[in-house]
């Protein structure tokens, strides 16, 4: 059992790592991205990489952390709740936005290579 | 280096800067951990527990350190400010009452606006609401706002929270299902109008009656409180469940689960009532005042 819970610490820490990582890309995206569409990409890698991956570390983590006793698995369900909106809500909020942007026409495409949404509407 | 560059780079800097000389105590003091047992006796205090006896043996005075409450800010809101926010549902109240005063309509004519506006609809060829997949997770944060806010609710007498703020939260429900599945959505849910202000006025009245109720108790003896939370021992009614029963106390739960159907139901209604379009019941405005003036 005990094995079992340090692997799962160890993952769980790999994965707050890589949401640390995840946050710096969608941030480094954030500012270099050359239109709205692709960096709402870079946002959701923030969203999604750096939120949902250390959530679901946290989780795997907690169990091991005895010093907080009960407390750890209210931080467990917590933790893998809110990951679990997260993955829901974000997606569907940039969706929502992109969708917006292109129907409203208020953001360029451009660069473009192609935009098949565009195409449909003619 | 580009301006922007510049611009992060000194607030990066400035701010570890800054940290560094709060935490070397430049600024002023940092409080001393001899000040923590000033902590401790806030917090035995709002326990409601005369542990002021164990732990402060010099300020002992039994009966006077109370605080009604397990929650700080709840201790203050209803057994010392109580009457305060009495008055401020009462805003909430007449400021709901005001605008479907403004948006009077009659079943005939509320009828009439709901045809009007999927005529309209249909004859543009659009569809209502967003795209599926924003419809479909829509209806599932629904729900969780939902749950969540009757946990803020529920759980106001314990922790930061309480009625207001768990109708607040509920409020972005029916705001979130306007925006992304029409109010339309909202009718085949039961998110009616007249639904909502029956709710709401539910609330109002319970609020009002436990607000009354110690005092109706306690004509003809002289110590009864109005809007009484915790029994207090000096005081000869003793309505809600007696010291004792753990963190259930008081009359505060009952108070937050009121204040959550009257402000969830208020919020819902103006959000309704918003969304209705305005050339719609604007139209309707006129004609009556052709018809009366």
């Amino acid at each position: 059992m005990e094995v079992i819970l340090a692997i799962a610490f160890y993952i769980g820490l790999a994965l707050v790592v890589i949401g640390a990582i995840s946050d710096l890309i969608g941030a480094l995206g954030m500012l270099r991205f050359p239109n709205f569409y692709v960096r709402l990409h870079a946002a959701t890698i923030g969203a999604i990489g750096g939120a949902v991956y250390p959530l679901i570390g946290v989780a795997l983590m907690s169990p091991s952390l005895t010093s907080l006793g009960t407390y750890r698995w209210y931080l467990m369900g917590a933790s893998l709740v809110t990951a679990l909106f997260i993955a829901m809500a974000a997606p569907t909020g940039s969706h929502a936005l992109a969708r917006a942007a292109h129907r409203a026409k208020v953001v360029e495409v451009y660069p473009k290579v192609v935009d098949h949404l565009e195409e449909d509407g003619k | 280096m580009s301006k922007k560059n510049l611009v992060i780079t000194s607030i990066t800097l400035t701010s570890i800067v800054l940290g560094l000389i709060i935490s070397l105590g430049v600024l002023g003091p940092i409080p001393l951990t001899s000040i923590r047992p000033l902590g401790l006796f806030y917090a035995l205090f709002m326990a409601n527990r005369n542990i002021t006896i164990e732990v402060f043996p010099l300020i002992v005075n039994p009966g006077n350190f109370w605080a009604a409450s397990t929650e700080a800010i709840t201790a203050i809101l209803w057994d010392y400010r109580g009457l305060d926010t009495l008055f401020e549902t009462s805003v909430f109240f007449f400021a709901i009452i005001g605008s479907i005063a403004l948006f009077r309509f009659t079943e005939k004519e509320e009828h009439e606006i709901r045809k009007k506006t999927h005529e309209n609809h249909a004859s543009e060829g659009k569809y209502l609401g967003l795209s599926l997949i924003t419809k479909t997770i829509t209806k599932i944060i629904l729900f969780t706002i939902i749950v969540v806010s009757a946990a803020i609710a529920l759980h106001g007498q314990l922790t930061p929270g309480g009625g207001f703020q768990g109708g607040s939260a509920f409020a972005v429900a029916p705001l979130l299902a306007i925006a992304a599945l029409s109010r339309f959505y909202l009718d085949d849910i039961g998110f009616k109008k007249n639904t909502m202000l029956l709710l709401r006025t539910m609330g109002l009245l319970i609020i009002a009656l436990l607000a009354i109720i110690p005092v109706v108790a306690g004509i003809g003896s002289w110590q009864a409180y109005i809007m009484q939370n915790q029994p207090k021992e000096w005081a000869i009614i003793q309505l809600f469940p007696p010291k004792g029963l753990g963190v259930l106390l008081g009359s505060l739960v009952y108070y937050n689960i009121a204040e959550l159907l009257a402000v969830g139901a208020g919020f819902t209604i103006i959000f309704i009532l918003l969304s209705i379009p305005e050339e719609f019941y604007k139209k309707i405005i006129e004609k009556e005042g052709v018809e009366h003036g």
